[in-house]
């Protein structure tokens, strides 16, 4: 496989560094070379969250990138904070739950395509898996790991959670099944780039 | 020593982590430190680790007072060490010039943030003058300046040794992307790699009569004479001039037949990496310098590497205003080869900037 590039971003809180840390540690078990930075200021909590992922079979050069592979964007405030990593050959990926500003969206793309990830979280799973549907769309849409090595990941992250719970163990599967099944239907219904 | 890692293995997390995993197998005896971004991780890890292998920790009042009581401990034996950035690194200055005029060990990391003053808590290379020639001395330190993960490991364990042999305050300049960002690593306990750790050694109350058993320990900061300090700091200087060539350390491709050499330090090297690669790819002979210590400064070897090649010009590439080209510019004085540069203060430096400014160069 050769370099991929992602910037994951979403609202403070919404769980991107987590899925960003689960899907790197995943590509590592993978024995891929794999390195992810967060984007970090002076917030304590809210503000857009970005985390910059890259999956390489070779050895991985500066930690940053101008433009990414794949984005997705997962509030309003964070297309329009995203936009600039696009460029045509650039997957758009936004959630088509909330309010935006069409303008914001990137004038260059390959392809922009939304998925009802908050939709699908707040009513058919659960919102806390919401993190977790994105992690599947992410495998869904850009293949960097495997479904199995994503499920031990998640299994070694959330797993002492599991243990006294075990419907969240299922929730948690489920949901990134969901995610990857949702990113592979929104790839064939592309969306025209002026949205 | 104690086997803290066991078997060589590999694992995967963020530069801090990284930090104190190797000061642990290095054989630390404590961290005096206080909080500042992009370093904290350095001590949340140690405070994790510190109590289950019985090591210390103390969180002082601010940066001057870690500097001090690191100065402290290495002088009753104790492989201490700290990790600051920013305006931290500022105020560690004046404790770090103690550990200059009174030889200290200091094992120092630095995590490299945005300036002037509190600047961003992001990333920079704008701390290689404070790091290299900061307080009121001469630069009497060894930096080394780290660009991955596993050099962050491998050259903690080197600095302790290095900083216990030759009694120079030793620094490993990190920055905010290394501190923050999760990569491939191999741990290792140093007997494992062959590498033996100088046991440290106590510089006060040390056994035997003065002038008759043993000379007294000089372990002074300040002078009645003008000529006292002078002679001390010529003696200092002419050691360190001395065991220069034991320590510096570079890295260099591609420059026998370069155009153009690409010279940069720390993370920046690995973009520069890339970009050589695809210039040559494109049939344009790009070289690749990068000191691994900024002090003492390889100036030697990049004079050898700009004699053996074609070049005519150097590329410096650097997230910081001309801080790496000042210490080029006096360290190959006398060069005639063209000096341009890519300045880019507290911003990332990716191999698409460095290809693109030598396109426009050449």
């Amino acid at each position: 496989m050769s370099l991929i590039r992602i910037a994951l971003a979403g609202e403070g809180g919404q769980g991107v560094q987590s899925v960003a840390e689960i899907l790197t540690e995943a590509a590592y078990n993978e024995n891929q070379q794999t390195i992810y930075i967060p984007n970090f200021g002076l917030e304590q909590r809210g503000g857009v969250s970005i985390a910059f992922i890259q999956f390489s079979d070779k050895r991985i050069g500066a930690p940053k990138f101008n433009k990414a592979d794949a984005v997705i964007a997962l509030s309003g405030r964070a297309i329009g904070r995203t936009a600039g990593y696009s460029d045509e050959n650039t997957l758009f990926v936004y959630d088509s739950g909330f309010e935006f500003d069409k303008e914001d969206l990137p004038k260059k793309a390959k392809k922009i395509i939304a998925i009802p990830a908050v939709d699908t979280a707040n009513k058919v799973l659960h919102p806390k898996v919401f993190n977790i549907i994105i992690m599947g769309a992410v495998i869904g849409l850009t293949k960097v790991v495997s479904f199995d090595a994503a499920k031990e990941a998640l299994e070694h992250k959330l797993g002492h959670k599991f243990e006294s719970n075990p419907d969240l163990r299922e929730l948690n599967y489920r949901a990134l099944e969901i995610g990857k099944e949702m990113a592979e239907k929104s790839l064939q219904e592309e969306v025209d780039n002026n949205g | 020593m104690d086997k803290i890692i066991g078997e060589p293995k590999k694992a995967f997390m963020t530069g801090n982590e990284t930090v104190a995993w190797a000061c642990l197998a290095a054989g630390a005896d404590i961290m005096f430190g206080y909080p500042i971004t992009p370093q904290n991780e350095v001590m949340h890890y140690w405070t994790r680790l510190a109590p289950k292998y019985n090591r210390g920790f103390l969180q002082t009042e601010d940066e001057l007072s870690a500097g001090f009581t690191t100065c402290g401990a290495v002088q009753v034996g104790k492989k201490a060490f700290t990790a600051t950035a920013g305006p931290g690194n500022v105020l560690m200055q004046e404790p770090f010039g103690m550990a200059e005029a009174m030889r200290l060990p200091l094992l120092t990391v630095i995590q490299q943030r945005g300036g002037p003053s509190s600047g961003t808590v992001v990333y920079s290379q704008q701390e290689v003058t404070l790091t290299t020639y900061g307080g009121n001395g001469e630069g009497h330190r060894i930096v080394y300046s780290t660009a991955t993960h596993q050099e962050i490991y491998d050259y903690v364990i080197k600095g302790f040794n290095i900083a216990w042999k030759y009694r120079f305050p030793t620094f490993i300049l990190g920055d905010g992307y290394q501190a923050k960002m999760r990569e491939p690593l191999e741990m290792y306990d140093p007997q494992d790699k062959g590498i033996e750790m100088v046991k440290p050694y106590s510089l006060i109350g040390v056994p035997g009569q003065i002038g008759v058993d043993r000379e007294p320990q000089h372990l002074c900061n300040i002078y009645s004479l003008e000529e006292e300090l002078y002679d001390v700091v010529m003696e200092v200087a002419a050691e360190y001039e001395t065991i220069t060539p034991e320590l510096v350390e570079f890295d260099s491709k591609y420059c026998e037949d370069a155009e153009v050499i690409i010279v940069s330090h720390g993370v920046v090297s690995r973009a520069a990496d890339d970009a050589v690669k695809i210039l040559r790819n494109q049939g344009i002979k790009a070289g690749y310098f990068r000191p691994i210590t900024l002090r003492p400064f390889p100036q030697q070897q990049l004079r050898e590497c700009i004699a053996k090649s074609d070049a005519k010009q150097l590329l410096v590439a650097e997230s910081a205003y001309g801080q790496l080209e000042r210490l080029i510019k006096q360290e190959i004085y006398g060069e005639t080869i063209k000096i341009n540069n890519l300045f880019m203060p507290g911003v990332g430096i990716i191999d698409f900037d460095i290809i693109n400014k030598v396109k426009s160069i050449i």
